[in-house]
């Protein structure tokens, strides 16, 4: 900023050798050099590291070889044997998250309505309860749940103490719920389930939902909604027919965004779900860091779980705009 | 009628969201080595092993202090020349350069978890605790970034045809008007970095290669071996600051507008 005051003389020479021009030129091109190396490179490496060798017993070499991706898709001794073990990590990976980020959205939305209709004092009390739940720590909101599902303390001890377990019992819900995979023969259980894996996913990225939703709700001319209800409309038309069509386009990108969130969340799926119903990203932590240490197909996986997060998007992108065009 | 729903469906809301926080706040005050619910034998010890006593945690919370503000420091440093360029011209690259800032914090964070993990092999900043503080700064550069973009946009364009009027150079104008005007957003932007980063760990557990741990890296690696009421003490303590931290940019920023919502209306 002070080279724009020594150059304030030099005013009658052409703009285009003004050396404050070449300064700014130098700034901006470091500027570009620092986000771009730091921004791309990280995941321009695990693209090419996906493409490694592992070595065995020691470590992995640059190469270009598919065998990663062929892994991930039909197994590691393929084509003398097919596993499928990776795609159901994935299928497992957009599943919870789907329904997590569903839950989410549609939980968040008449929320985060009603919270515009209060008080600007009242919203920023909201927001900031929201905010804070936001950035609370995965590993801290995973601790607080476990409390509350595990079965020796929170909702299974509820239930037999409060009788809820027996009656269950005698009016056959517990057999159900047994088929469900929520209790063992003497309680209810939470842990593990999908039950519990996709309620805690979903209270992870609610604050999100509500935060992103909020802008579009919060610009909601209220004369609109009032109008419909003075000429006779009932509050579930109203929803259909003014805020829904009115919030579409965010409603899709919070949506996509919760989505993509999820599909690398690591420390839910641990706790919660069962071995079997494990996810991508958690084997992508096994990989790279974790038992296996086969950094290459870490990044493979890596690599097929952004991909997957790109369909998502360009679907979700073709989606609203078809909603969009004439009706 | 649609009143008497609106509010119950609110306050169960409300309660659904405070409930884990709650409990787990409750079990710090635990007096034995287990989490239990309702607390037994219940204690204030805790806290004093978590910020004085054990130097397992209290290093810790000293590395979460230096990687949360020198990352949220150094993302804002980065953030205002983007932001300022974007402002100021528009252009196309303008653009590009903040998508591109943006990338790592709208990606899932395991992945560039692993992709910084490999960047810093090769650099040798693998474990360091500098790595971990530009790996945050990188992660959480879209927070200040769009703070500030959002401050810049709310500054009156009267404001700087006066000043252009009156004769003040560029940095005159800068240093009176944009700078004074953009204040609140900018501090805003530094404190959701700092948030963000206390309670960041997947990228932190790459980055450090284990050669140092923050709190809630700490908290993750212990997570096997189950819990016990100190990391309950770390939760409420990160919780405290939160709170904090954003009541005080309700209070002297305005947080509905940071968030998006209408300015017309009140």
């Amino acid at each position: 900023m002070t080279v724009a005051g020594h150059i304030a003389p030099l005013a009658e020479t052409p703009p285009a050798l003004r050396p404050v021009f070449r300064w700014g030129t130098v700034a901006s091109l470091l500027l570009w050099a620092i986000v771009l190396v730091l921004c791309l490179v990280p995941f321009v490496l695990v693209l090419v590291i996906s493409f490694g060798h592992k070595v065995e017993g020691a470590g992995w070499e640059w190469a270009f070889t598919t065998e990663n991706y062929l892994r991930f898709f039909v197994g590691a001794s393929w084509p003398t044997e097919t596993t499928f073990l990776y795609v159901t990590q994935l299928y497992w990976s957009m599943r919870y998250a789907v329904v997590a980020s569903i839950l989410a959205v549609v939980t968040a939305l008449p929320f985060t309505y009603l919270m515009t209709r209060q008080s600007r004092r009242a919203q920023a009390m909201w927001l900031v309860l929201m905010l804070t739940t936001l950035s609370l720590s995965e590993v801290f909101i995973v601790m607080g749940w476990d409390i509350i599902l595990s079965n020796n303390s929170g909702l299974p001890m509820l239930f037999a103490a409060s009788g809820l377990t027996d009656w269950l019992k005698e009016s056959g819900w517990f057999d159900v719920l047994r088929e469900w995979g929520l209790a063992n023969p003497r309680n209810v259980k939470f842990k593990t389930s999908e039950v519990a894996t996709v309620l805690t996913m979903s209270y992870l990225v609610w604050p999100y939902a509500v935060i992103l939703l909020y802008p579009a709700l919060s610009r909601l001319d209220p004369s609109l909604a009032e109008a419909a209800r003075t000429m006779g409309a009932r509050p579930w038309t109203v929803a259909r027919t003014v805020i829904l069509p009115a919030v579409r386009l965010p409603l899709m990108g919070t949506l996509l965004f919760l989505f993509v969130f999820l599909l690398g969340v690591y420390v839910a799926i641990t706790v919660f779900a069962d071995p079997s119903q494990h996810t991508t990203a958690v084997s992508i932590y096994e990989n790279v860091r974790g038992s296996t240490l086969n950094a290459p197909f870490g990044a493979a996986q890596s690599v097929i779980l952004l991909v997957t997060a790109a369909v998502f998007l360009l679907l979700g992108q073709r989606l609203s705009r078809k909603s969009q065009g004439p009706a | 009628m649609l009143c008497v729903f609106g509010h119950i469906f609110m306050s169960l809301a409300a309660i659904v969201v405070a409930l884990p926080i709650v409990i787990v706040c409750s079990a710090a005050l635990n007096g034995g080595r287990t989490m239990y619910f309702p607390p037994e034998d219940p204690t204030f010890s805790r806290f004093g092993e978590f910020f004085f006593s054990e130097p397992v945690w209290t290093e810790a919370l000293w590395n979460s202090v230096i990687v949360a503000v020198g990352s949220a420091t150094l993302s804002v440093l980065l953030a205002w020349p983007i932001a300022y360029g974007l402002w100021k011209t528009g252009s196309r690259g303008a653009k590009l350069l903040a998508g591109l800032g943006s990338v790592p914090f709208a990606l899932p964070p395991i992945v560039f978890g692993v992709g910084l993990g490999f960047f810093w092999a090769f650099l040798g900043g693998l474990g360091s605790i500098w790595a971990g503080i530009i790996s945050h700064a990188v992660l959480f550069l879209a927070l200040p970034l769009v703070t500030i973009s959002i401050g810049l946009q709310a500054i009156d364009r009267a404001h700087l045809d006066a000043a252009a009027t009156m004769g003040a150079t560029e940095s005159v104008t800068f240093r009176t008007i944009i700078l004074p005007q953009t204040l609140p957003y900018t501090i805003s932007g530094f404190f959701f970095a700092l948030v963000l980063s206390f309670n960041e760990f997947i990228v932190m557990f790459f980055v450090s290669a284990s050669a140092f741990a923050t709190v809630t890296l700490q908290i993750f690696n212990s997570l096997r071996n189950g819990y016990t009421p100190t990391m309950a003490v770390a939760a409420v303590a990160f919780i405290t600051v939160s709170i904090v931290v954003f009541s005080a940019v309700a209070r002297w920023g305005d947080l509905p507008r940071l968030m998006g919502a209408d300015q017309s209306r009140t």
